[in-house]
């Protein structure tokens, strides 16, 4: 018997249904730096503001990346539906720790998703996860940083003016 | 048309159940779900979709909300065929789907091991 499934598809329907969660949570955070930047912008943080639009189009680019991988092996791409974004922020420094604990989301997602599919053998889907996990370490590096600005600078007087011009000085560096 | 198909293209059974079955043709590429008083020809991408409609219905919300009928119609965009089924019919269809796509699976494992894997 020909195994039909197979030639179709080169990944297993729980990878794939694992790469369209993953295709959402993408689009999710795009939209949520999208309402971060908003918010910044309406309370006067300017480059903050500059920054979290950037962060949104690389989070659309990593939804397009997964969401064609899908495609190229066969697979049924979904276009997600993304509700439930947050819109309002108590301060300046939550908008920078939700920021954080949404890239903590993402990577503990790739985790489980590497993990799936070394369990698999999946061997093709985890070297394309590779640039993920390896973004990752960027994502939260800057994430982690730009909080610890309200430490190192602190929010009183014009701290938080400060913060704001120094947000996208924040750069990574593998070496 | 039913056992003049299975003769002609030769169809494997890949798994039955007591309500039904679904046969594989590797002429076609296709598949075939006899079920619910249908002979029904999927490919890849519709058995898939069937599947997936089949299991995402609640069962139990079925059967307790008093407002409606305990029938459910299984279709989906794209589909040529309509099922009317009851709850019983549901449960043996969701158990034929995924009897099939268990078998699926092991026929993908018995085709590594005899044919991709050996050298
Ligand atoms: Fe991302
Ligand atoms: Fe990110």
């Amino acid at each position: 018997m020909k195994d039909l499934m197979r030639i179709k598809c080169l990944i297993s329907e729980d990878i794939e249904t694992l790469l369209n969660q993953q295709i959402k949570k993408e689009a999710h955070s795009s939209s949520l730096y999208l309402s971060m930047a908003s918010w910044c912008n309406q309370n006067g943080y300017d480059f903050s503001s500059d920054y979290f639009t950037k962060q949104s189009e690389e989070e659309r680019m990593h939804q397009l990346k997964l969401f064609k991988y899908v495609l190229d092996m066969g697979g049924n791409a979904i276009s997600p539906e993304v509700t439930g974004i947050k819109t309002d922020f108590a301060g300046f420094r939550e908008v920078f720790e939700d920021a954080l604990e949404a890239e903590i989301a993402i990577t503990q997602s790739f985790k489980n998703l590497a993990s799936r599919c070394l369990k698999e053998q999946d061997f093709v889907t985890m070297e394309f996860l590779n640039w993920f996990l390896k973004e990752q370490r960027e994502e939260e590096y800057k994430a982690r940083r730009a909080l610890e600005l309200f430490e190192v600078i602190g929010e009183e007087g014009t701290g938080r003016w400060e913060i704001d011009k120094h947000v996208n000085d924040i750069t990574y560096s593998e070496d | 048309m039913e056992k003049a198909c299975i003769d002609i293209n030769q169809l494997i059974n890949v798994f039955s159940n007591y309500e039904g079955a679904v046969y594989q043709s590797d002429k076609l590429n296709c598949f075939y779900v006899d079920f619910g008083g249908k002979f029904a020809r999927y490919n890849c991408l519709s058995l898939q979709k069937l599947k997936k409609v089949v299991e995402e219905i609640d069962i139990e919300a079925l059967l307790l909300n008093t407002h409606r009928a305990d029938f459910e119609l299984v279709t989906f965009n794209g589909c040529e065929h309509v099922y009317l089924l009851n709850a019983l019919e549901i449960i043996a269809l969701k158990d034929l789907l995924h009897g099939t796509f268990t078998m699926f699976n092991l026929n993908h494992i018995v085709n590594d091991c005899l044919y991709r894997l050996v050298y």
